[in-house]
């Protein structure tokens, strides 16, 4: 059993009780941020069609590149990059800034990264529709490949609560875990294909290139909303694979170390 | 049915690091990984065992530090016991951190659904108690307005309403049953009752002797985190009990000859005297609003309480109390630094502390002012003088009673619909009597 159980509930009743309170503390944390501004969850859209802006003006105007549907191509990666690093990053402080509820008899604290991902997800969930319009805007014909966006989804889910938990377990260690991981995000933000093409990446680097997950999460949520075909199976059955065991080897890291949290706190 | 909590010779340590553990990996990189790994481990609970049955109340106390808080979070599943066991039969309801998962941008009602569920209910077991919970902690009208606009008394009531309905058949309470008011503690008291009726285990963990009794079937006695006394509430309160006053009058010297206070007074060790002497009050003055020394201000006036004390030895936050007592014994003020949260610093040799009273409304009449100086954990006195310093409080005319604030009387006869005011006011200025 991965999470503590609440004694006397019945494995049914537990699954509907973790589902409550995922809902429960994801709706807490919109609401809280967006509930006194006009805009709502649109804020949520603020930041990534900012950084479109920049990188159209630079990429089309300064530094012209040869990529075809700058727009759509940028903005489809500055999402997803936005869901995942901001994931990551707010993951160092769910235990930390929830000590009140660590400290309850019987709260799951595996589901305070789950939280955070999820929380961030409904921010990406809610650009979507955005991107769709800048995808058709630009002539895009949308195909039915993009019933696989969930498979997508879900594997980018995977993936970012792999390193949510390791984030969230070392930062009640060293504190300074959400500055260091702003820095390697940085690079990584550079080093993932957000508003360049991965093909511009010279061959004898693609190998190295290649072992970051995010170069081809990016790279399939492009395949299927801008040329309307399937990923590539490979790398999606390895990221599968490995985004599975990662996330037990991460959770069962995350479990060791949760039951000191209430001492280190 | 069993018992629904068992804990079976419980352990549990704390580790503790070497001051100059990295906290982040910029210390880490510069003074290396080598003090990642604890120094040393305190033992805080050692061998502790006991059962509660449903419908039973456990009662657990003891000073502070003595472990009791670790034991309630332990048989609540937070962190792991190093030794021994505890099993528990049954959902578990806290009442530990009220207002845990709060958030003041949020209405009353949404709070209600979010610290629901962290309590343990699913969504729609809220949605059905939510009335219910409304209606227990009275605020139908507040419901729907951000939780900031609340009084701190009111978000308690809201946070024990939702505990109060979440069916624990395990029910832990760390000193929180001083919630709001008198009548709001009542209905909670009762609360707790039902709950114990109904066959729910009760913890309860308090400072407060009188209150251990009073509710609890069992008391388990803490002391240093191993289990002091256990049995039948009335007993080992009372060993309790002694035991603190002993503990006083077990480290007071009896061969100190007789010392003369200032002012002339003897001070006569066990009988107007009592402490350790590790640490000594070398004097006391009573000053009036102007900074002179007195033994009697009139009533409303400001006092100042100023103690001089020697400590031979380097002593760790001594606790500084004074209380006033009037002729009948009844004590009237009881302050220390404790109550206000604040920590002297560890004193060696001459030290003066003093107590500023902004003004001292007292009625008219003898007082002692009594001062101590303890222990950091109350364990002891180090030095306490009773019934040594008088204080005389005047006053134009006689209150009855303890308390003799500023006050006038209004007599008027009302006109027209209520509220509009004294028409032709007869005030009776009953004349406060304070010089100011």
């Amino acid at each position: 059993m991965i999470f503590p159980a609440i004694p006397g509930a019945s494995y049914r009743r537990r699954l509907f009780y973790l589902r409550d309170l995922v809902h429960e503390l994801v709706a807490r944390d919109i609401k809280v941020r967006y509930k006194r501004s006009v805009l709502g969850v649109a804020w949520a859209l603020v930041t990534p069609l900012a950084q479109l802006l920049v990188f159209s003006f630079i990429f089309r105007l300064v530094l012209p590149t040869r990529v075809p549907n700058y727009a759509p191509f940028t903005f489809c990666g500055l999402l997803v990059w936005t869901w995942f690093q901001t994931s990551v990053l707010l993951s160092a402080v769910a235990i930390v800034d929830n000590r009140e509820l660590i400290r309850r008899p019987g709260f799951p604290a595996a589901i305070l990264p789950l939280v955070t991902v999820s929380t961030n997800f409904v921010y990406f969930l809610v650009a979507l529709p955005v991107l769709l319009v800048v995808v058709l805007a630009s002539g895009i014909q949308v195909t039915p490949a993009i019933l696989a966006m969930p498979l997508v989804m879900a594997l980018q889910f995977l993936f970012t609560l792999c390193l949510a938990y390791l984030v969230a377990t070392l930062h009640v260690t060293f504190r300074d875990t959400q500055h260091v991981l702003g820095l390697f995000l940085m690079l990584l933000f550079y080093l993932t294909p957000v508003f360049y093409d991965a093909a511009s990446v010279p061959e004898r680097f693609r190998l190295l290139y290649s072992l970051n997950p995010m170069v081809h999460l990016v790279g399939a949520y492009r395949t299927i909303l801008l040329q309307g075909s399937l990923p590539a199976l490979l790398p999606i059955l390895v990221l599968g694979i490995v985004g599975t065991v990662g996330l037990r080897l991460a959770l069962a890291i995350f479990s060791r170390a949760s039951d000191q949290f209430v001492e280190e706190i | 049915m069993g018992d629904a909590i068992v804990a079976n010779s419980l352990g549990k340590r704390f580790r503790r690091y070497h001051p100059d553990r990295p906290r982040t990996f910029k210390q880490a990189l510069v003074s290396g990984v080598r003090h990642l790994r604890p120094a040393e481990q305190v033992t805080v609970l050692e061998d502790v065992s006991f059962s509660v049955a449903p419908g039973r109340m456990l009662g657990v106390i003891g000073r502070n530090g003595a472990g009791k808080s670790t034991l309630l979070r332990l048989v609540g599943g937070i962190g792991r016991p190093d030794t021994g066991s505890v099993r528990t039969h049954g959902r578990i309801g806290a009442l530990l951190d009220l207002g845990a998962g709060f958030h003041p941008d949020l209405t009353g009602r949404e709070n209600v659904f979010v610290i629901g569920v962290i309590a343990g209910l699913t969504r729609r077991d809220v949605a059905a108690r939510f009335d219910a919970i409304v209606a227990f902690a009275e605020l139908e009208q507040a419901i729907d307005s951000p939780l900031r606009t609340y009084s701190s008394g009111m978000q308690m009531r809201l946070a024990f309403a939702v505990a109060a309905y979440t069916d624990p058949e395990i029910l832990l309470i760390d000193e929180v049953l001083a919630v709001g008011d008198l009548a709001f503690q009542k209905k909670c008291l009762e609360r707790i009752a039902t709950f114990r009726s109904l066959g729910c285990a009760i913890m309860l963990v308090s400072h407060d002797p009188a209150q251990v009794r009073q509710l609890c079937d069992d008391v388990l006695w803490l002391r240093n985190g191993r289990v002091a006394a256990h049995g039948a509430a009335e007993v080992v309160v009372g060993q309790y009990v002694a035991e603190v006053g002993q503990e006083t009058r077990h480290r007071t010297p009896a061969d100190l000859p007789v010392q003369l206070t200032a002012s002339g007074a003897e001070l006569r060790m066990n009988e107007t005297r009592f402490g350790s002497l590790e640490l000594e009050i070398t004097g006391l003055r009573l000053l009036d609003a102007h900074g002179r020394s007195t033994d009697t201000i009139p009533s409303g006036a400001a006092l100042s309480v100023q103690i001089d004390f020697v400590a031979q030895q380097s002593i760790p936050a001594p606790i500084a109390g004074v209380t006033i007592r009037n002729d009948a014994g009844v004590t009237c003020l009881d302050m220390s630094t404790a109550a206000t949260g604040h920590v002297l610093p560890t004193v060696e040799g001459r030290v003066r502390a003093v107590l500023h009273i902004e003004r001292l409304d007292l009625a008219r009449g003898h007082y002692f002012v009594d001062i101590g100086i303890y222990e950091q954990h109350w364990a002891y006195a180090y030095d306490y003088h009773w019934h040594v310093y008088p204080l005389e409080i005047s006053a134009p005319f006689q209150d009855n009673g303890i308390l003799s604030p500023p006050h006038s009387w209004e007599v008027y006869r009302p006109h027209g619909p209520e509220g509009s005011g004294p028409a032709e006011a007869v005030v009776l200025d009953a004349g406060s009597g304070h010089t100011a």
